[in-house]
C-alpha cells in the first residue's frame, strides 16, 4: 500500500446509498468477482461506470458515503474492479466496516464535500494518493486534499489484508 | 352418426353443423390473458389497430408473479393496466384480494360457460372444460390476431373418449386418477384432440375435482379437455354468470371416437409423475422414502379448499417435517379455508400461507429450488428447471400425498397417516 | 465521570473498563445471519477454516430467512440451502425457515434476545433490537464469519446522544411520525456512529411495537444504535419470553447520573402531525397535509420497522372508519413481520376484513424491503410505505416512494391520494 497511486476521479455526491452502490436486485450473487459489472448501475449519471471503469480509477464522494444496507457487495464491486481507495469526506458506519474487514482502504477526506459541490473535483480529473500520509493531489485543478488515516487497529487490520487474516495471526501467536 | 362435444360447440359457434377436422373460424366468447399480456398488446399494436374488437370479451388476471417479484414484472403488469385502461376494458383483476391464479379466478366470476368457446394464453386454459366449455391454450401472436379481428380459425378436433365407473376409495383423489391415465396416454397420446370424460365416476366429482383433470388435458397434448356439464355446474355459476348466452351441450353416445379408454376408480391407488415428465407415472409405493425438501400445495391445478381441506386432515395437530408452502389459488378459497380453520391448521403445522398467485410453480418465488433439492408438488409439470435449478426434482402428487409426504420429511402414502 | 448504557454494555462484554473513543473487543451473544448474506458468511467460513472448522459456539448462532422468503429465484434457493446445509454440519439448530417472518422480531418473540446483550446480523436495521436494551449491530459477511471463528468482534465505544421525548400523539398520529421528524430534522448523517438512549414520558408509555420502530430507524440517520431500558408490561414481555433475569440484565446496564451526553435533544410530540418522507431519500421531510392529493400507485404496510400486529391493527381502524374498502386503482399489499403477529390478525378477524376490502395480504417477510420481492414498483410509479428507505429505485428504477405511518398509508390506499389521516380518523370529532 505504499508509494503514489495514480488514476482518474469518478465523483458522487453526498449520502451515497448502497442501493446506488449496489442494486438490492443483484444480492443473491455471492461471488465478489461477479459484482463488478452492477456497480452504480441505479446511480444517475453513473449509469456506464462498470463499463468504462479503470483498474487504479477513484472513487471521490461526498458525506456518509455508503449508508443503508449492510450489504458487503457494496465494498466488494468496487475493490474487484480494481479501485484501489474510496476518498470519501465520511462513510457509513456498516460500510467502513466492511471496507476494513477486507482490507480496503477508505480515506476520510475533509472538505471533499463541499469541493465536490463547487465543482472543485470534477469527473476524468488525474489524481494522485499517497496512501501512508493521506495527501490527494488533483493534478487537473493543481488542488490538494488531506485524508485522514485509520485508528491503530484499522491499520492493524488492514495491513494484515483484512479482518479474517488478522484474526488467524492472532490465534497463531495467542 | 352421432356428434362430439367438439363438434357440438365449435358447430354452435360456427352457425353450421361441423365435423373433425374441418377448419372453422369463430367468434371466441371469451379472451384470457395474465401477466403476458403487455407483450400481446405490444404485438397488437404493431398490427395497426386501435380498439380490439370486443373490450367486453377481453379478461385479464395478473397471477405469475404477484405483488410483482422484481421491477421486470412490474413493468409487465403497468403495461396490462394500462392497455386495459385505455380500451376500456373491464375485466381487468389487478393485484388485489379480488385476484388469484388466472384460471381458478376466470371460473369463480362465472366467464367459463357451458357451450362457449374461450381461448386463452395460457396452456392450461382447458381448466375451463369441467364447465362444459370448449377452452383452448393459444400463442401470443394469435391472442393479438383474435383481439383486433374477434375471430380465430380452429380445427375441430378428433375427440378421445374415457369413460370412468366406480367410486374412489377413502386416500385417493381425482389428481391421482389423472396422473395415472396421463402414464397411459403419455405426454403426446392425446395430441391435438378433444379430450371427453365420461361416466358415473365423473359424474359423482365434484366441480374441483373436475377442474383438476380438465387442467392436466394439456399434459397430454390435448386441444381441450371436457366433462358434462350438470347440476353441480349449474350451481356452480348461477349467479356468477357473466353472459346468459350459454347452453348445456354434450356428446351424442353414437358419436365417433379416434381413441378411447376405460377406468374403474376403485382401483385407483395413490400415485405420483416422476421427475422430470408429467407422464412418468408409478405408484406412491414404488417412490416412498424419496426424501424431499420442500412440499408444495396450490397452483390451478390443485389449490381450491377441497385441497387445501385434504391437507388440513392430514397436517391437524401435527408439524410438517420440512418446509411447505400453500398458496390457495384464489382469494375467494383463501377466504373460505380462513374461515373453516383450515389455514389455521395448516400454520399451525408450520406450512407458510403465501397470497394466492402462481407461486414457484414456474420458478418466479415463494419457494423456488436448489441445485439438487427435491419437492413434491400439487401443480401440474415437473420438467427439468421448472420450479427452479436445472438441477433440482419435482414430483408432482395429491394434496393428501403431499402433506403425508410433508409430515414425514419423504415420500408417503397418505394411506399410512391416516 | 459515570457510563451510558452503551459503555455498560461494552464493558460486560470486554470484561474491561472502556473509554469512549476506543476500540474493544466484545464477547457476542448471538451472530446472526439471513437468507440474505447468510450464504456469503457460511462459504466464508469454510472457506477460512478449509472446510474443516467448528464453530465457535453453535448455540450462539441463528439464521432467519426473511428477505425474500419463500425464495424467488434460483441463486436465493441455493443460498438458503447452503446455510440449511452449514447449519446442520455445525448442529446449529436455530434456523428459522421461511415460516417464521422477519428476524430480529422471531429472535425477539422467540425470548432469544436479554437487555445487554451483543448482537450481529445480515441486516442493517438488526439494531432495532435496542428496543430491548441489546446492543444489535448489522455487519457485514467478514464481520460474522470472523465472530464464528472466535466469538469476539471489535467495536469503537461510541459517544452518546440522548433524546427525551415527552407528550402524548394526538389522534391520527403515532411514533413513526415523530420518527420521520427525526430523520428530517437531524438528516441522514444525524446520529453518525452514536448511540442514541431514547427516554422521557412519552418513551416510558410506548408499547414494544412503538419502540421497534424507534429503534428501526436510527439506521437511517446512521446512528450505530438507539437504545431504550425496558420497563413496565415491555419488561413484563421480556420476562415472560426471555426468563426473569432481564430484570437485572436492564437495571444493570441504566446509565449512570453523570453519564457522558455528547448533546441532549428534547421533543414534544403534543402537536406533532402526520409526516412523510418524500422521494428519494428518508430525509425528504414533510407533512403529509403538504403533499396531500399525489395519487398513489400502490401503497405497503410491513417491515421490520413497522410490520407488527399494532401496525396492522393502525391500519385497520382507517380501514374501518373508510366503510372497509380500498380504492380500486391502488394496489394495498399488507405484510404481517411474523407468523406470530399473523396469526394475531387472523384471531381478531381482521384478515378477512381486508381481504374483505380488496387488500393483498402476504405471509410474514421483508417483502417491499427489496425490488425482487413482493410489490415492486415499475417505472413511473408512486407507492406509499411504511418501509424504512425510499433511496432512487430502491424498489424499482424510475419509482417514487412515500414513507409514512401504517395510517398514512392507509388513508392513501383508502382515498387514492395521499392523505392526512386526521382527515378520516378525526371525522365528526371536535
Amino acid at each position: 500500500m505504499s508509494g503514489i497511486l495514480k488514476g482518474r476521479a469518478w465523483v458522487f455526491g453526498d449520502d451515497v446509498d448502497t442501493d446506488l452502490i449496489y442494486h438490492n436486485k443483484y444480492l443473491a450473487e455471492t461471488d465478489p468477482r461477479n459484482m463488478p459489472q452492477y456497480s452504480f448501475e441505479y446511480y444517475p449519471g453513473k449509469e456506464s461506470f462498470a463499463r468504462e471503469v479503470k483498474p487504479g480509477d477513484f472513487v471521490v464522494a461526498g458525506r456518509n458515503f455508503g449508508c443503508g444496507s449492510s450489504r458487503e457487495h457494496a465494498v466488494h464491486c468496487l475493490k474487484e474492479a480494481g479501485v484501489p481507495v474510496i476518498l470519501a469526506e465520511t462513510c457509513s458506519r456498516i460500510y467502513y466496516r466492511n471496507a476494513i474487514n477486507n482490507g480496503y482502504p477508505v480515506l476520510f477526506v475533509k472538505g471533499i464535500s463541499s469541493a465536490i459541490r463547487d465543482g472543485c473535483i470534477k469527473d476524468g480529473d488525474e489524481l494522485e494518493v499517497e496512501l501512508e500520509t493521506g495527501t490527494i493531489r488533483d493534478m487537473t485543478s493543481g488542488r490538494s486534499y488531506h485524508g485522514d488515516a485509520v485508528s491503530d487497529l484499522e491499520r492493524e487490520i488492514m495491513s494484515a489484508g483484512g479482518l479474517i487474516p488478522y484474526l488467524k495471526s492472532r490465534r497463531k501467536e495467542g | 352418426m352421432g356428434r362430439t362435444f367438439a363438434e357440438y360447440v365449435l358447430g354452435r359457434a360456427a352457425g353450421h353443423p361441423v365435423s373433425a377436422n374441418e377448419v372453422v373460424t369463430v367468434e371466441p366468447d371469451f379472451c384470457m390473458s395474465h401477466d403476458n399480456t403487455g407483450p400481446i398488446s405490444r404485438t397488437f399494436k404493431r398490427i395497426g389497430v386501435k380498439r380490439v374488437w370486443d373490450p367486453n370479451r377481453l379478461v385479464v388476471i395478473l397471477d405469475h408473479g404477484v405483488p410483482a417479484p422484481s421491477s421486470d414484472h412490474a413493468i409487465n403488469h403497468k403495461e396490462a393496466r394500462e392497455f386495459m385502461r385505455g380500451q376500456g376494458a373491464p375485466h381487468f383483476y389487478d393485484v388485489t384480494s379480488g385476484g388469484g391464479v388466472c384460471h381458478q379466478k376466470f371460473c369463480e366470476e362465472g366467464f367459463a360457460l357451458p357451450g362457449q368457446v374461450v381461448i386463452g394464453s395460457d396452456s392450461h386454459t382447458c381448466t375451463y372444460g369441467a364447465f362444459g366449455t370448449f377452452a383452448a391454450g393459444i400463442g401470443r401472436t394469435e391472442m393479438a390476431a383474435a383481439w383486433a379481428t374477434g375471430a380465430i380459425w380452429l380445427k375441430v378436433p378428433e375427440s378421445f373418449r374415457i369413460d370412468v365407473s366406480g367410486e374412489l376409495r377413502d386416500g385417493v383423489s381425482a389428481k391421482d386418477f389423472i396422473l395415472k391415465v396421463m402414464g397411459d396416454v403419455r405426454s403426446d397420446g392425446a395430441d391435438y384432440m378433444s379430450v371427453e370424460f365420461h361416466g358415473e365416476g365423473i359424474s359423482a366429482m365434484s366441480v374441483a375435482e373436475r377442474m383438476t383433470l380438465c387442467n392436466l388435458g394439456i399434459e397430454m397434448g390435448a386441444k381441450n379437455a371436457v366433462c358434462k356439464p350438470d347440476r353441480k355446474v349449474f350451481d356452480f355459476i348461477r349467479g356468477r354468470e357473466k353472459s346468459s348466452d350459454w347452453e348445456a351441450l354434450w356428446a351424442d353416445p353414437d358419436a365417433e371416437y379416434a381413441r378411447a379408454l376405460s377406468y374403474d376408480l376403485s382401483g385407483i391407488t395413490p400415485g405420483v409423475a416422476r421427475p422430470h415428465t408429467v407422464d412418468n407415472y408409478a405408484p406412491v409405493e414404488s417412490a416412498r422414502g424419496v426424501r424431499i425438501d420442500q412440499a408444495f400445495i396450490g397452483t390451478c391445478t390443485n389449490g381450491r379448499l377441497e385441497d387445501l381441506r385434504d391437507a388440513a386432515r392430514i397436517l391437524k395437530g401435527r408439524r410438517a417435517a420440512v418446509r411447505t408452502i400453500v398458496i390457495p389459488a384464489s382469494w375467494e378459497v383463501y377466504r373460505a379455508a380462513m374461515r373453516d380453520g383450515t389455514l389455521d391448521v395448516l400454520i399451525d403445522a408450520g406450512c407458510v400461507v403465501c397470497n394466492p398467485g402462481c407461486g414457484p410453480c414456474l420458478g418466479a418465488h415463494m419457494g423456488t429450488l436448489a441445485p439438487g433439492e427435491t419437492c413434491i408438488s400439487t401443480a401440474n409439470r415437473n420438467f427439468k428447471g421448472r420450479m427452479g435449478d436445472k438441477e433440482s426434482f419435482i414430483y408432482l402428487a395429491s394434496p393428501l400425498t403431499v402433506a403425508a409426504s410433508a409430515l414425514r420429511g419423504e415420500i408417503s402414502d397418505p394411506r399410512e397417516v391416516m | 465521570m459515570g457510563k451510558t448504557v452503551i459503555m455498560k454494555i461494552m464493558e460486560r462484554a470486554s470484561g474491561r473498563e472502556v473509554k469512549v473513543g476506543e476500540r474493544v473487543w466484545c464477547g457476542i451473544d448471538w451472530s446472526t445471519a439471513r437468507d440474505f448474506g447468510g450464504a456469503s458468511c457460511a462459504l466464508q467460513f469454510d472457506e477460512i477454516t478449509e472446510g474443516r472448522g467448528h464453530v465457535w459456539n453453535p448455540d450462539r448462532i441463528a439464521f432467519t430467512f426473511d428477505l425474500q422468503a419463500p425464495s424467488h429465484s434460483e441463486k436465493v434457493s441455493n443460498n438458503q440451502k447452503t446455510i440449511r446445509e452449514f447449519a446442520r454440519r455445525q448442529g446449529i439448530t436455530r434456523l428459522f425457515d421461511v415460516n417464521h417472518g422477519i428476524g430480529q422480531h422471531v429472535l425477539l418473540e422467540r425470548g432469544l434476545v436479554k437487555p445487554g446483550d451483543v448482537i450481529l446480523g445480515t441486516d442493517s436495521h438488526m439494531n432495532l433490537l435496542g428496543c430491548v436494551a441489546a446492543f444489535a449491530t448489522g455487519v457485514g459477511s467478514t464481520d460474522i464469519a470472523a465472530s464464528w471463528l472466535s466469538g469476539t468482534n471489535w467495536f469503537r465505544v461510541p459517544e452518546t446522544m440522548r433524546v427525551e421525548v415527552t407528550g402524548e400523539f394526538q389522534r391520527g398520529v403515532s411514533m413513526r411520525d415523530f420518527l420521520t421528524m427525526l430523520v428530517g430534522g437531524l438528516g441522514a448523517g444525524g446520529m453518525d456512529f452514536l448511540s442514541v438512549e431514547f427516554t422521557g414520558d412519552t418513551i416510558e408509555r410506548s408499547l414494544l411495537s412503538e419502540r421497534v420502530t424507534l429503534c428501526s430507524m436510527v439506521t437511517e440517520m446512521s446512528g450505530k444504535i438507539g437504545l431504550i431500558l425496558p420497563n413496565g408490561p415491555v419488561l413484563d414481555w421480556l420476562a415472560e419470553r426471555a426468563g426473569p433475569e432481564v430484570r437485572e440484565r436492564a437495571a444493570a446496564i441504566a446509565p449512570d447520573l453523570d453519564a457522558p451526553y455528547t448533546e441532549v435533544r428534547r421533543y414534544d410530540v403534543s402537536e406533532l402531525e402526520p409526516m412523510a418522507s418524500c422521494p428519494d431519500a428518508p430525509d425528504n421531510v414533510r407533512p403529509v397535509r403538504e403533499v396531500a392529493g399525489v395519487p398513489v400507485d400502490q401503497v405497503h404496510i410491513g417491515s421490520c420497522t413497522n410490520g407488527r400486529f399494532e401496525d396492522i391493527a393502525a391500519a385497520f381502524e382507517v380501514l374501518k372508519l373508510s366503510g372497509f374498502k380500498v380504492s380500486p386503482g391502488v394496489r394495498t399489499i399488507i405484510t404481517p413481520a411474523t407468523r406470530e403477529v399473523m396469526i394475531q390478525a387472523a384471531r381478531a378477524g381482521m384478515i378477512e376484513r381486508f381481504l374483505e376490502a380488496g387488500v393483498v395480504f402476504t405471509n410474514p417477510t421483508c417483502s417491499l424491503c427489496t425490488a425482487e420481492h413482493y410489490g415492486a414498483l415499475p417505472s413511473g410509479d408512486v407507492g406509499c410505505s411504511t418501509t424504512n428507505r425510499n433511496f432512487i429505485g430502491k424498489v424499482g428504477k424510475g419509482s417514487h416512494t412515500y414513507l409514512m405511518s401504517p395510517m398514512s398509508a392507509m388513508a392513501a390506499a383508502v382515498r387514492g391520494v395521499i392523505t392526512d389521516p386526521r382527515d378520516i380518523v378525526c371525522q365528526g370529532r371536535d
